[in-house]
C-alpha cells in the first residue's frame, strides 16, 4: 500500500472550510506570537485533504516585556518538533479517532505576518515532519497581516526533495551545492490549495442572508427610518468589501522594511563569507610558500644525496578554515524573493485603487 | 439563521435539588462563533450511519458576571443512545477537555451540542450531566445547543439553558426543564477574510474554490459596487423621468452620501496622485532589482569555481590551489560589488515609500 502511495507525487492541497476557520481563529487569538498546530485528514490519489486540525499546548511564558514574547514565540515556533507535543499529537489524534475523523497526521500549520516565515524553524520543522511520521506532510501557513488587509493568504509547503537530501547531510558548502544544482527557489514547493465546503456548510451558508433584496421594497416615510430599517442587508461576505479599503500603504512600508532586514541578513552573511575567503586564501599561500621551500630543501639534499624529505606534511602543519553554511543565505535569498514578489502584489492594488481615486475625484478628465 | 425569536422569562418554583446544589437558571446571552458552528456540521457529517444525533461539548469562555456566553470551541464525544439507554464516555469527556484546556487554557466547559432539535429525556439527563457540581459547569448552568441538520431542510440552531423540575430528588435527577435563551452568530475581523473565501464557494458545484489573490478580490468587488451604483443611479434615472415614485426619504440618504466626497483643488489631487504613483512604482522597482541582485549573487557565489578548467578541488598541487584562490577572490569582488549596490539602493528605499 505504502508503495502505491509512494508512487503519485502530491500534486495540491484541498483544506475544509473547518480548518481555515479554526486556524484564523487559533492564529489572530495568539497574534503576534505565532501559533502552531497539527493537520488531519486525508491522501486521496495525489490530493491532500486536510479535514481537522488541534492547536499544539501554549507553553505559559508571562509576556509582559517584548523579550518574553520572543521567547514565547520561539517556543511556539519550535513547538512542532518538540517531544512533548508529538505525545499530545498522538494522544489528540487517538482521541479524534473515535469519533471518525480522519486521523492521520497530515502535517503542520503555523501563523506568520507579512510572509515573514522562511527560516530555519520552518524549514527544521517540515524537515522534522518529512522526516519521521510520514513523508507526505505540508506546511500550512496562514499570514495574519495580509489577512487582514483583503483576501485570505493560505499557502501549502513542502521541501523538495533535492532539498531534504542536502538537509540531511547538513552540508551546504559552495562545493556542494554546485553538485546538487541547489538553488534557493527549489527549497520550498508551493502546492496549489482549494478551500472545500461539506453539503451542510453549503446550505448553512444560503441560509444567512447575503445580497440586497431584488425586488421593490415600500419607500420608507423619512430618513432615520431608512437607517434604522432592520432589514437592511449586512454588506455580504462575498465579496469583501473590505479590500476597496484605501490605506494600503502601512502594508507596502512594513514589506519594505521587512526586505531592508533580509538585505542587512544577507549582507552579514556575505561578510562572514569572505572573511572566510580571506582565511583561506593566507592559508593557501602559507603552504604554498612552505611548499616551494620544501621543494627547494629537496632539491638541494638530492644535490647533497641526503634522503629527501616528504612533500605532503603540509596537510598536518595547516588546517584550512571551515567553510560556514550556505544554508542561510540560501533562505534569506528565498525569504528576500518573497518579500519582492509581494511588494509587487501589494504595488498592483495599490496602484488600481489609486487611479480609481484619481478618476473619481476628477470626473471627466 | 438569524432568528426573530423573543424570549420572556418567569421566575417559577424550583423542583427539588440539593441544598446548595442549585445552579442559576437566569437569563443569558449567547454568542456563538464560526468555527463551533462548522466543527458541530463536520461532526454531523461524521456520526456513525445507525445514529440519529451526536453529541459533544462546547468550549467558550462566560463574562464575570455569567450572563454571556461565548461558544468558541467544541470536540465531538462518542455517545450511544437506544430506545431505553444512553450512554456517554464520561472518560473521554474528561481526557478531551484536559488537553484541550492545555491548548487553550482561556477555554473553559460551557456545555454540550446535539446535532438534533429533539429534546428528550435523555438530553435531561445529559444535560444534568454537564451541569453538575464538579466536572460540570456548575455553578453557572450548562447550554445546550442544538444544531438541526435533516436533509433538505434549513440548518436550524437553538440555545437552552436548564432549571431543575420534578417532584422527588430521584426523578430530578433525570429530567429538567429547558429554557430557551437568545443566541448571536458573531465572526471577528480577522474571520472575515476566511468567511469570504468559503462562502465564495457556496454556489459552485464542486463546493471547492482557490485562493484568490488580491488583485482578483479587488476586482469582483468593484464590480459588485458598480453594480450596486448602476441599480441606484438607474432609479434616479427613471424618478427624473417621471417613471418611479420618488421618496424624499430616499433622495436625502443619497444626498447625505454624496456630500461625503471631499472636495479638492484638481492641481493638488494631479501633484498628490503623481508623487505617490512615482513613490508605488520605485518601491516596487527596487523590490523587483533587489530580487535579481540576490538571484545574481547566489549564482556567482556557486558558479564562480566552474569558470576554471575543470573542477580544481580534486586536484592537488601549488598552482592549481593558486588559481582557486584567484577565482575564489574574483567571485568574492562580485559579489562585494553587488553588495555595494543593493546597499545603496536600500537607503533610499527609506523616504521613497512614506
Amino acid at each position: 500500500m505504502a508503495d502505491i502511495l509512494k508512487e503519485t507525487p502530491l500534486k495540491a492541497v484541498q483544506v475544509e472550510a473547518l480548518v481555515v476557520m479554526k486556524l484564523i481563529k487559533h492564529s489572530s487569538q495568539a497574534f503576534p506570537t505565532t501559533a502552531t498546530g497539527s493537520l488531519v485528514g486525508m491522501d486521496v490519489n495525489g490530493t491532500l485533504q486536510i479535514t481537522n486540525s488541534f492547536p499544539f499546548p501554549t507553553v505559559d511564558v508571562p509576556a509582559t516585556d517584548g523579550h518574553q514574547q520572543d521567547t514565547a514565540s520561539n517556543l511556539a515556533a519550535a513547538a512542532p518538533r518538540a517531544k512533548a507535543n508529538v505525545a499530545y499529537q498522538n494522544e489528540m489524534i487517538k482521541f479524534l479517532r473515535e469519533v471518525n475523523v480522519d486521523a492521520n497526521n497530515v502535517g503542520w500549520y503555523m501563523s506568520t505576518s507579512m510572509g515573514n516565515f522562511i527560516n530555519a524553524n520552518t524549514i527544521e520543522n517540515q524537515f522534522f515532519y518529512q522526516k519521521e511520521p510520514n513523508e507526505r506532510t505540508i506546511a500550512l501557513v496562514h499570514d495574519v497581516g495580509r489577512s487582514s488587509q483583503g483576501s485570505l493568504s493560505l499557502r501549502a509547503f513542502r521541501l523538495s526533495p533535492a532539498f531534504m537530501i542536502a538537509y540531511k547531510e547538513a552540508k551546504f558548502t559552495t562545493e556542494n551545492l554546485q553538485k546538487s544544482g541547489l538553488r534557493y527557489q527549489d527549497i520550498l514547493v508551493e502546492l496549489p490549495l482549494t478551500i472545500h465546503n461539506s453539503h451542510l456548510l453549503t446550505s448553512l451558508l444560503h441560509q444567512l442572508p447575503s445580497d440586497a433584496p431584488r425586488e421593490e421594497l415600500d419607500f420608507p416615510p423619512n430618513l432615520s427610518a431608512l437607517q434604522q430599517d432592520p432589514n437592511t442587508p449586512q454588506p455580504p461576505l462575498f465579496p469583501n468589501f473590505d479590500s476597496l479599503d484605501l490605506s494600503i500603504d502601512p502594508f507596502l512600508e512594513k514589506t519594505c522594511d521587512l526586505l531592508l532586514e533580509s538585505i542587512e541578513n544577507h549582507h552579514t552573511e556575505l561578510n562572514n563569507h569572505q572573511y572566510y575567503q580571506r582565511s583561506l586564501g593566507r592559508e593557501q599561500a602559507k603552504i604554498t610558500a612552505w611548499q616551494q621551500k620544501r621543494k627547494a630543501e629537496n632539491a638541494a639534499r638530492a644535490a647533497a644525496k641526503q634522503p629527501l624529505l616528504p612533500e605532503d606534511e603540509w596537510q598536518r602543519l595547516f588546517k584550512l578554515p571551515q567553510e560556514p553554511s550556505r544554508l542561510e543565505i540560501l533562505l534569506n535569498s528565498r525569504q528576500v524573493e518573497q518579500y519582492a514578489r509581494q511588494v509587487d502584489g501589494f504595488t498592483a492594488t495599490a496602484s488600481a485603487k489609486m487611479f480609481a481615486v484619481k478618476s473619481n475625484l476628477l470626473p471627466g478628465e | 439563521m438569524s432568528q426573530k425569536d423573543s424570549f420572556l422569562h418567569l421566575a417559577r418554583p424550583l423542583g427539588p435539588a440539593p441544598v446548595g446544589a442549585q445552579p442559576s437558571t437566569a437569563p443569558l446571552s449567547v454568542v456563538i462563533q464560526p468555527p463551533a458552528i462548522f466543527s458541530i456540521l463536520d461532526h454531523s457529517l461524521r456520526r456513525p450511519s445507525d445514529q440519529d444525533r451526536v453529541i459533544g461539548t462546547l468550549l467558550g469562555v462566560r463574562s464575570e458576571d455569567g450572563t454571556e456566553v461565548e461558544i468558541r470551541n467544541c470536540y465531538a464525544v462518542p455517545h450511544t443512545e437506544t430506545a431505553e439507554q444512553v450512554e456517554v464516555d464520561m472518560d473521554y469527556q474528561k481526557q478531551m477537555l484536559a488537553l484541550h484546556l492545555r491548548a487553550n487554557p482561556r477555554e473553559v466547559l460551557v456545555g454540550w451540542y446535539a446535532t438534533s432539535n429533539e429534546l428528550n429525556t435523555f438530553s435531561a439527563l445529559i444535560q444534568n450531566f454537564y451541569g453538575q457540581q464538579g466536572d460540570g459547569t456548575w455553578p453557572y448552568p450548562a447550554v445546550h445547543l442544538t444544531v438541526s441538520t435533516v436533509p433538505g431542510q434549513e440548518i436550524e440552531a437553538r440555545t437552552y439553558i436548564s432549571a431543575p423540575i420534578g417532584v422527588t430528588a430521584e426523578r430530578a435527577a433525570d429530567s429538567c426543564l429547558f429554557i430557551p435563551v437568545p443566541y448571536e452568530l458573531k465572526y471577528g475581523e480577522a474571520e472575515r477574510s476566511g468567511l469570504e473565501l468559503i462562502s465564495s464557494a457556496k454556489d459552485r458545484e464542486d463546493r471547492s474554490q482557490g485562493i484568490i489573490t488580491d488583485l482578483e478580490s479587488l476586482e469582483r468587488a468593484i464590480v459588485q459596487v458598480l453594480d450596486m451604483l448602476e441599480r441606484v443611479s438607474s432609479y434616479v434615472n427613471n424618478v427624473l423621468d417621471e417613471e418611479a415614485t420618488p421618496s424624499s426619504a430616499l433622495g436625502q440618504f443619497l444626498l447625505n452620501a454624496l456630500s461625503l466626497a471631499p472636495k479638492v483643488e484638481a492641481a493638488d489631487i494631479e501633484r498628490d496622485f503623481n508623487a505617490h504613483i512615482q513613490d508605488v512604482l520605485v518601491v516596487s522597482y527596487l523590490a523587483n532589482t533587489i530580487r535579481t541582485q540576490i538571484d545574481l549573487s547566489n549564482r556567482l557565489a556557486t558558479a564562480a569555481l566552474t569558470m576554471g578548467t575543470g573542477d580544481p578541488l580534486t586536484s592537488e598541487g601549488g598552482d592549481t590551489t593558486n588559481t582557486r584562490g584567484g577565482d575564489n577572490n574574483r567571485g568574492g569582488d562580485n559579489r562585494r560589488g553587488g553588495r555595494g549596490g543593493r546597499g545603496g539602493r536600500g537607503r533610499r528605499d527609506g523616504p521613497s515609500d512614506q
